[in-house]
């Protein structure tokens, strides 16, 4: 029977599972649509997992991403951590020497500088320059490619055409202005990967030092039109990892399996079974002090499990 | 005079003061999701958060009965200046012509109007008293806030989650009931006290985390609005001090330049190193404590600026210079209507975990460390 470990990266756009073995060879990923399911896409990843590899020993857990505390409940994590720490965790595995990840995902940007394997200094997209791999799903759609195209028309392109990049709503209505010119779809989505890099560029990585090697992942890290961007923009050679996509879930499943050898616990993992079981979320109110506090309760079969969200600790606590 | 006043940080003290002019005081409700709604519906799109929830609490004090609110005006370009008469007229616009608004602006840019203010909110009070009570009440603040300081150091070493936090409301409580200065010192022992023998966990000193807060005054002392960005840390295992407490700000701002202290004066010479001239808000403070957090050790620094914020916008820009020259890690967070956490939470996780590693040096070993810790305390107590 395999020993593995699980790393679940819940995330806005998708849920990611993996499953490692102690050498971190990658047994097992799946790459499901969140849908703003979270509960549910995680079930779903963990029973593709159980249906893919069978009899197998969960030695440890871990769970990343926005979603990180609702997955680690559901599942019972050994460990939850922010995605910056799981990503940088598992691209300083797959590239030893790396200096500065890109990450691009649904909904986040960020871009950690690492020096010696360890995380010096890190961005994530502010206010603007968010929502990046949202934005181009959305073109994809508004332009009649699928999205999996989008990088290929791109490459196709001789010439790229000025979008403005400052923000999505000012670039849709660029587009669609040039659009009216007469540019081809494949100038216009070249012109939208430069504008989107420059973007990232300008807000995220501002005022840092990037230095290669770069590794570019992230759902987004897909699309070698923006790739192809990121190498004429930055002039130098990006570094897509085989598992880009799920980096995160293969970060917590390393931080996971770290934690399990190094304190010798067992794993909290509440099994298979977790994927039939009925999980709710639902939220109240607190009105015990002026605070008001929305508090946050994962309830398990109608047995409360977790609870967050209050400033005093009172409900938390109380489990 | 029925009155009140923003909601910022420890509202106790400017309760007390108004109790102590004799004043009724309508407490203003702590900022909530309604008050941000009220706010923002009525103010300019475009203006900065702390305009809008004040706009918000003045609202909700109004429906209480306020009817007199009294308020800072600003000093120097920042639009914080004008924020008082736009809160007037917006106020005047929705029909409340019987609501007074005052605005102490910096008495040296107009002293006949500073005076006049003085003397409405003195409420035929004799003088003597005033000034006594008024001495009574800078006391008050410096007891507070020192407690507050102490409360910051233990919270992240607290064994029963949470215990600071409930012991540090229950002092406030205490605070409020206080009426004379006798009572002040007394009550500051007993609460010091009780800060004193919360169980906390021996830490190596090595292995402390500090951080200093800077940034837009609303912003840093409001905790309703920055997601209690002290408390977040203090779970974390972060020691947390902020630029700003209300008691150096009215020994740097109200008490007489002559005697403006020392410190002050050193604060805003250092950040006069990247902002040479004055351009408002908090701007050569925050950079001026940013290189003291330096100087005094801290490990990293959260700089909370509200969306749109233009002084905290320049200091931003010079963020990565600052960051890179001084040495010293510096997260930025851009704070506006938004009460979605996650990411806010993830920046600051990471910041939190960038400090521990740049402080040993080994990426695996701290995060390893750090785990059983994490992992419990976020299975449980998310924030």
């Amino acid at each position: 029977m395999k020993s593995i470990y699980i790393g679940v990266d819940v995330g806005s756009v998708s849920t990611n599972v993996v499953a490692i073995d102690k050498d971190v060879n990658v047994l097992f990923k799946t790459y499901i649509r969140t849908n703003g399911q979270p509960i549910d896409s995680v079930k779903e990843g963990i029973k593709q997992l159980k249906e893919s590899l069978g009899n197998v020993e969960v030695l440890g857990v871990g769970t990343t991403g926005s979603g990180r505390q609702l997955a680690g409940a559901i599942l019972g994590a050994d460990v939850i951590k922010n995605e910056i720490t799981a990503h940088a965790t598992a691209t300083i595995h797959f590239v030893p020497n790396v200096r500065t990840i890109f990450e691009i995902g649904g909904q986040d940007s960020k871009i950690i500088i690492i020096k010696d394997q360890m995380v010096v200094d890190f961005a994530m997209n502010t206010v603007c320059a968010a929502g990046t791999g949202s934005f181009l799903d959305h073109q994809a759609e508004r332009l009649k490619i699928p999205i999996e195209q989008f990088g290929d028309l791109a490459l196709s392109a001789k010439n790229s055409v000025r979008i403005a990049g400052r923000c999505t709503v000012f670039a849709e209505s660029d587009m669609i202005a040039k659009q009216q010119f007469g540019f081809s779809k494949a100038e216009i989505i070249r012109g939208l990967c430069d504008a989107l890099v420059r973007n990232y560029l300008n807000n995220v990585g501002r005022g840092k030092n990037l230095e290669p090697p770069f590794v570019f992942q992230g759902g987004v890290a897909a699309n070698k039109g923006i790739k192809a961007a990121f190498e004429r923009e930055l002039k130098s050679e990006i570094i897509v990892p085989e598992h880009f996509n799920v980096m995160g879930a293969i970060g917590s499943a390393i931080l996971a399996k770290d934690y399990i050898e190094k304190t010798k616990a067992k794993t909290k993992f509440r099994g298979f079974d977790a994927a039939d079981i009925e999980f709710t979320t639902s939220s109240f109110e607190c009105k015990g002090c002026s605070n008001r506090c929305e508090v946050v309760k994962v309830s398990m079969e109608g047995k409360v499990i977790a609870m967050w969200g209050d400033r005093c600790g009172k409900w938390t606590n109380s489990l | 005079m029925k009155v009140s006043f923003p909601y910022m940080g420890s509202t106790i003290v400017y309760k007390k003061l108004f109790e102590f002019l004799e004043h009724e005081v309508i407490m203003p409700p702590k900022p909530t999701q309604r008050t941000m709604d009220l706010g923002v519906k009525y103010s300019p799109e475009f203006a900065c958060i702390p305009l809008k929830m004040v706009m918000g609490t003045y609202l909700e004090a109004i429906e209480k009965g306020a009817k007199v609110l009294v308020t800072s005006g600003g000093h120097g370009p920042c639009r914080a200046g004008f924020y008082g008469d736009t809160h007037r007229n917006i106020l005047k616009s929705l029909g409340y012509d019987d609501v007074e608004l005052i605005i102490f602006d910096a008495p040296q840019d107009n002293w006949k109007a500073f005076w006049r203010n003085v003397q409405k909110i003195r409420n035929g009070v004799p003088w003597p008293k005033v000034i006594n009570r008024m001495y009574t009440l800078y006391r008050f603040v410096q007891k507070l806030d020192e407690l507050e300081k102490m409360v910051q150091k233990i919270r992240p070493y607290e064994i029963n989650k949470g215990q600071t936090t409930q012991v540090w409301n229950e002092i406030q409580e205490k605070f409020d009931k206080i009426k004379t200065r006798k009572e002040l010192y007394k009550v500051y022992e007993e609460c010091k006290k009780m800060l004193l023998s919360i169980p906390t966990k021996e830490v190596d000193e090595k292995d402390k985390i500090r951080v200093g807060i800077v940034g837009e005054i609303y912003v840093v002392m409001e905790s309703s609005i920055n997601f209690g960005i002290e408390e977040i840390l203090g779970n974390l295992g972060v020691e947390v001090e902020r630029s700003l407490y209300l008691f150096e700000w009215i020994n740097d701002n109200l008490v007489p330049w002559a005697l403006r202290p020392k410190r002050f004066k050193e604060i805003i010479k250092k950040g006069q190193r990247y902002i040479k001239i004055l351009i408002g808000g908090h701007a050569v403070e925050t950079v001026g404590h940013i290189i003291d957090f330096k100087e005094r050790g801290f490990d990293g620094i959260i700089h909370l600026m509200p969306f749109a914020c233009l002084p905290e916008l320049v200091t931003q820009s010079l963020i990565p210079k600052i960051s890179k020259e001084v040495d010293i890690p510096i997260l930025s967070l851009p704070i506006d209507e938004q009460t979605g956490k996650a990411n806010m939470l993830t920046r600051i996780e990471a910041f939190v975990d960038l400090l521990r590693n740049r402080k040993k040096g080994r990426t695996k070993e701290v995060f390893v460390n750090e785990f059983q810790q994490h992992a419990d305390e976020e299975r449980v107590v998310v924030v």
